[in-house]
């Protein structure tokens, strides 16, 4: 049971993104700003510090490419950006894994460099017309605040969430 | 700690991005239907997102209740008023649908193009990171529904379906940037003006209604209609009202905008509309005139521009 329970929270997290949040989302009120949520993808970064590089790795290709297949029509974008930076910024030593604020800089670099990876791929693929200028100031930086304050709020949780999940493993190694 | 990249994984990762330009290729070859793993993936995450959007759905609806209370006074006057004239419009409508109906029983005429039959769906999800405008929705081929159909809400066209899976498939909204998202659409004057909805102007978020004659005389203000001359969707599907409209870039065509009637924003039901017409005598297929067309204009244009995807 243990085993799949990040599987499962990433999961209702995608969900969450995919539908709820756009119920809700800020451009039903008339405002100009995109706000994307990164939520899952910060939760994997968190996986990957805590539970190591190869299992972050997996969780962001796995989600990647459901990511891929339900919400995009390109194939493969996601899954290849989501594992490469988990890949590169799942660094799982105990300084990090006692530092809150430095995971909390760490996801966002890590959201930050997937949503300039997803723009340049769409302008490569010719998918999207938006210059720079318009990228950055409606989607980018709305983003990253709407992304930091969730890493912020549950940087926590997750934290106690992980070290659950590493106590439940080792009782059940022991055993 | 470890090196980064050590020889097998470089390998690996040249792998990986060859993988990765592969599946892009495979993913852009045009009309591409899903693939039987896509579509076991939409369907059983589609049918998650089903019960997280009824709830969702039912709260959101239940604020914007709340919201059109508030109006309810003033608008009940004004539809009281709009009531007796209803009254008399309704004989005038039957009058003119009874002389209709035996003129085209007199012709022997017995499709029109506008004729359709509507399935309601279910919107449950929506790309969260918006560099396309797609919506999934819970009907899929086991309920009908076919790649290309329009969809609408009560208040106009928003796009059309774009990939099917069993049970859920994919809309493409009218404000989707693809290149070959276009459709065949007049305005309504006292001479109707033929033309296409080609994408979205960003800035103004209104619809960008291309290659009308350069003669036709449009007014800020004409309703915007699907024709039907396309071949798949039936005609008068109401899309927008003209709010400008300029000169194109090379003198040569008109385009307008239009403001869509319907909210791309706000979905929760949707109405997918099947044209009950046929379309054209099934041994004639109706892009082969369009793709020689357009050929031509790309030579003359030296742009790179998709086939068009007629609709």
């Amino acid at each position: 049971m243990i085993r799949y329970l990040l599987f499962l929270v990433l999961f209702v997290f995608f969900i969450f993104e995919g539908t709820v949040f756009q119920i809700f989302a800020s451009d039903m009120f008339g405002t100009p700003y995109i706000f994307v949520p990164r939520w899952v993808f910060a939760i994997i970064i968190f996986a990957g510090i805590y539970r190591g590089r190869a299992t972050g790795t997996m969780y962001a290709v796995i989600l990647g490419v459901i990511y891929d297949v339900i919400f995009m029509s390109i194939l493969g974008v996601y899954a290849f950006g989501m594992g490469l930076i988990t890949y590169l910024l799942s660094i799982s030593i105990p300084f990090f894994q006692r530092n809150i604020p430095i995971i909390v800089i760490t996801c966002m670099i890590a959201i930050a460099t997937l949503d300039y990876y997803i723009y340049g791929m769409m302008l490569l693929l010719g998918l999207t017309s938006i210059i720079h200028e318009e990228f950055l100031y409606t989607r980018f930086i709305p983003s990253i605040l709407i992304n930091f304050a969730f890493v912020c709020i549950a940087a926590y949780p997750l934290k106690k969430m992980f070290q659950y999940i590493k106590r439940k493993k080792e009782e059940a190694e022991t055993v | 700690m470890q090196s980064f990249f050590s020889n097998k994984r470089l390998i690996i990762l040249l792998v990986c991005i060859i993988i990765l330009v592969a599946l892009i290729g495979y993913s852009m070859s045009e009309r591409r239907s899903l693939s039987w793993p896509e579509q076991f993936i939409t369907d059983s995450v589609g049918w998650v997102q089903s019960g997280f959007s009824r709830p969702a759905h039912f709260v959101a609806g239940f604020f914007e209740n709340l919201d059109e209370i508030k109006n309810l006074y003033e608008e009940n006057r004004i539809l009281k008023s709009h009531l007796d004239e209803y009254a008399a419009l309704q004989v005038e409508v039957n009058e003119l649908r009874r002389h209709n109906e035996e003129l085209m029983a007199s012709l022997d005429v017995r499709e029109s193009l506008n004729q359709y039959n509507v399935r309601t769906a279910l919107v449950i999800h929506r790309s969260p990171d918006r560099w396309n405008e797609f919506i999934g929705i819970n009907k899929g081929e086991q309920h009908g529904i076919e790649v290309n159909m329009a969809v609408m809400t009560s208040k106009g066209l928003v796009g059309k379906i774009s990939q099917t899976s069993q049970f859920t498939s994919t809309v493409q909204l009218l404000s989707d940037h693809d290149r070959t998202n276009r459709i065949s659409a007049f305005a309504d004057g006292e001479q109707s003006i033929y033309g296409f909805i080609e994408g979205i102007d960003d800035a103004t978020g209104t619809l960008k209604f291309t290659r009308l004659d350069i003669d036709a005389e449009i007014e800020e203000g004409m309703l915007v209609w699907t024709s039907g001359l396309g071949g798949i969707f039936p005609s008068e599907l109401l899309i927008g009202e003209i709010v400008t409209y300029e000169t194109d870039e090379f003198g040569l065509s008109q385009t307008a905008y239009v403001q869509p009637t319907a909210d791309f924003q706000q979905l929760d039901y949707v109405l997918v509309i099947e044209r009950s017409t046929s379309s054209l005598y099934p041994g004639i297929d109706p892009d082969i005139e369009f793709e020689e067309e357009e050929e031509q204009e790309e030579e003359e244009d030296d742009e790179t521009e998709d086939e068009g995807d007629e609709s």
